[in-house]
């Protein structure tokens, strides 16, 4: 059986999945960022000095989304792994 | 610089005699800072307090009462006092105006308090209004019970039941019937009862007299003559805190100073004739502190260093060494980014000297826009003036020369309010058909030109255009280059904190290994991307070396856990690249959406802007001042935190964590703000 491919589609679901990898890595941060968030502003309350290491804890799951990030960019830009195909 | 300021031990003993002139002087020359007495020595007591502690603080109570009616709160001083004025005038600030600001505000209070139940009162009795008693009619009654109240369903049958003596009065308000209910007394247990099943919710009936429109009235009248009242007592209060506000805060610093100086001596220690004060000096300071005091008590003192061995010993015991930052005053204000992580110790490093380095290159990198980064400076400017209390003085210090860098970066990336808008027009652009052949070429770093300097640097890349496909690929690799300089400074501060501490296996086999990891990891990555394989090969032989360390290391294979957060730190720095691109989108957005969408569609189809109408250009602007405006925002709060975060989390873990918090040098004195030295 042979792969039909249209270069339009390929390059298509090259961007969906690019933008499913940041989106998702968003989501998974913004979860993980919800908990901390909230103890965090509950420690400040009580204790201000506590403001700076807060924050740094809040600020650790950031780094998913950044991943999410690198992988969307090597897509769109760096990999071409249907190149084979793409090219007419 | 990077270093705390060296710190010496002293011992200060004295005759009891000279303690006055000798606590005046060190509050005065505010270099020693003072560890406390605990009192575990069977030798020493605890100090006393000296002359008129009681009487100072008395007075501080007094005026703190007045200052908090007065709604005083610390600020940057507009007008400082000299002592003389405020000790004469303080008898009168302290008594006569303390005793009419508490007779004002207490007033107040009290009006406050009649108004409230006044409008209690006609709450209660506006329902009323649809019944067709008297007020005098709902009380006063010695054999007969009264229920007024609403009720959800007719209860005139159930009442006549169990009380066949009854009378019942009852009218509809807007959304409840209300009911007024006289039975005899010894009905009132069931008649309760029965209308309790009626969903009946009684009502209180002020004592007042006369009819329920009237009594409003009269109420609403007083309530209008206690406000008149109120307002020129409130006038008062605020007049009264125009009048004294900087005298009062320049005399609460003077009761707080004579407060502090007379209760120093309960940080000693004291015999029956001599006292002893120990403490931290900056080396370089003791030779003044020592001259001064000497000739203060007219040599009836003894000022000590302690040896370094003795005073080893004291740290070993638990006594904190002080910490003073030391950085030039430019690099000043990035100390409040240190201090919000913790104090260094005295043996750590003080890396605000590298955050002044490192965070507003960030800043720059990820703002990088000349109109974005004019407009944060004067925004800034404006702040300053406005907010003059040192810490957000500091903070507005610390993003102004972020600011300033992301005007330099907005140069390097041809930016002004974001590519396609203002610099096309200001700066020129690449002609037409050399932007097909750079395209072609696979050399498209952007359109901009550098007026008729033309496209500057190696192939031509800049101003680079952030949202071209090979912008974003070399951004990917500066970011990390920037990443694995920052990640080994922090390193090499590791090792050399391990080094002070003595900790040489931690030094060499726990943050040694991590730089060779992440240098060499990043050699190798080079080295695909330009495939040499021979910087791939070496990066891999050095990588596995730092691995067998680690395991070496003091946590043993354990350490190897930590791997996979070497390799994350690194990918941490491309959000550099990554917020700033969310930025340049924006603001390319906004530009599109107006130049290309908005103003050639209300302009009927328009294709050059020689054709746009005026009302397109109107609305095509306000979509761009608005789009610009979040963008703005936004643009100043992630390249502020996302560099923060990449200071406290990939640098700072590399060397700042591992042994506590320090002590900040506080030296015992006062800094004058409201009074005149």
């Amino acid at each position: 059986m042979a792969i039909v491919a249209d270069a339009g589609v390929l390059y298509g679901l090259l961007a969906v999945g690019a933008g499913l990898a940041t989106g998702l890595a968003g989501i998974g941060a913004g979860v993980g960022e919800q908990g901390i968030g909230a103890a965090v502003v509950g420690v400040v309350a009580e204790e201000p000095g506590f403001l700076g290491k807060g924050l740094f804890l809040m600020l650790l799951p950031e780094t998913l989304i950044i991943f999410g990030l690198a992988v969307s960019l090597i897509l769109m830009f760096a990999w071409t792994p249907f190149s084979g195909i793409v090219t007419p | 610089m990077l270093r705390p300021v060296e710190m010496s031990r002293v011992v200060i003993a004295g005759s009891k005699d000279v303690i006055s002139p000798v606590v005046e002087k060190l509050h005065e020359l505010r270099l020693l800072h003072i560890v406390n007495y605990n009192g575990n020595q069977p030798e020493f007591e605890l100090g006393k307090p000296i002359g008129k502690a009681k009487e100072y603080s008395e007075d501080l109570i007094k005026l703190r009462s007045a200052t908090r009616y007065l709604d005083i709160k610390n600020k940057a001083p507009d007008k400082t006092y000299p002592e003389s004025q405020v000790l004469s005038e303080m008898d009168n600030l302290l008594n006569n105006v303390g005793a009419e600001v508490t007779a004002t505000f207490e007033r107040i209070t009290a009006i406050e308090a009649e108004v409230k139940s006044k409008q209690d009162q006609i709450k209660a009795l506006t329902p009323l209004s649809v019944l067709p008693l008297p007020l005098e009619a709902y009380y006063g009654y010695d054999s007969l019970a009264t229920f007024v109240g609403t009720a959800a369903t007719p209860v005139d049958a159930d009442v006549a039941r169990v009380s066949p003596v009854n009378e019942i009065f009852t009218g509809t308000a807007k959304n409840a019937t209300l009911v007024a209910i006289f039975v005899p007394l010894d009905k009132a247990g069931e008649v309760s009862a029965v209308l309790s099943e009626h969903g009946f919710s009684e009502t209180s009936v002020p004592k007042l007299e006369g009819n329920v429109d009237s009594a409003i009235a009269t109420l609403e009248g007083g309530i209008k003559s206690l406000e008149g009242e109120k307002a020129p007592l409130q006038k008062k209060l605020a007049d009264m805190k125009k009048q004294y506000e900087d005298l009062m805060l320049a005399t609460d610093e003077y009761l707080s100073m004579q407060t502090r100086k007379t209760e120093a001596p309960l940080r000693f220690a004291e015999t029956a004739n001599a006292f002893v004060i120990d403490g931290y000096v900056p080396s370089d300071q003791f030779a003044r502190l020592k001259s001064e005091l000497e000739s203060a008590a007219g040599g009836r003192l003894e000022v000590q260093l302690i040896a370094d061995k003795e005073a080893d010993d004291l740290v070993e015991k638990g006594e904190d060494i002080p910490t003073k930052m030391d950085n030039p005053s430019l690099a000043r204000p990035y100390e409040l980014v240190t201090r919000l992580f913790a104090i260094p110790e005295y043996k750590e490093f003080d890396p605000s000297l590298l955050i002044f380095v490192f965070f507003p290159i960030m800043f720059g990198m990820i703002l990088g826009d000349v109109g974005y980064g004019v407009m944060t400076f004067l925004v800034l400017i404006m702040l300053k003036k406005k907010f003059r209390t040192e810490g957000w003085q500091q903070l507005i210090n610390i993003v102004m020369i972020g600011s300033v860098w992301s005007i330099i970066f907005g140069v390097f990336y041809g930016e002004i309010f974001g590519p396609l808008g203002l610099w096309g027009r200001i700066m020129g652009q690449l002609p037409e058909h050399e932007l097909e052949l750079a395209k072609e070429a696979g050399l498209y770093f952007g359109e901009g030109v550098y007026g008729s300097l033309g496209r500057l640097g190696p192939l031509g890349i800049f101003p680079m255009d952030r949202l071209a496909s090979n912008a974003v690929l070399l951004l990917i690799g500066t970011s990390i280059f920037i990443g694995v300089i920052h990640c080994s400074v922090g390193s090499i501060l590791g090792i050399m904190t391990e080094l002070n501490y003595g900790e040489k296996k931690h030094a060499y086999f726990e943050r040694l290994p991590v730089m060779l990891f992440q240098v060499f990891f990043a050699i190798a990555l080079l080295g695909l991307v330009m495939g040499q394989m021979i910087m791939v090969y070496l990066g891999a032989l050095v990588i596995v070396v730092s691995i067998v360390m680690m395991v070496m290391g003091p946590e043993g294979a354990m350490g190897l856990a930590h791997v996979p957060s070497y390799v994350s730190n690194l990918i941490s720095y491309l959000r550099i690249l990554a917020i700033g691109l969310a930025s340049v989108g924006l603001a390319y957005a906004a530009n599109q959406l107006a130049f290309y969408v908005i103003m050639p569609m209300l302009s009927g189809g328009a294709k050059d802007s020689s054709e746009f109408t005026i009302p397109a250009i109107i609305v095509g602007i306000l979509v761009l001042l608005v789009v610009h405006f979040i963008n703005f925002l936004l643009g100043i709060l992630s390249p502020f935190m996302h560099p923060l975060r990449l200071h406290y989390v990939e640098m700072f873990t590399k060397f700042y964590s591992a042994h506590g918090g320090g002590v900040e040098y506080s030296p015992f004195g006062h800094v004058r703000r409201f009074l005149k030295a």
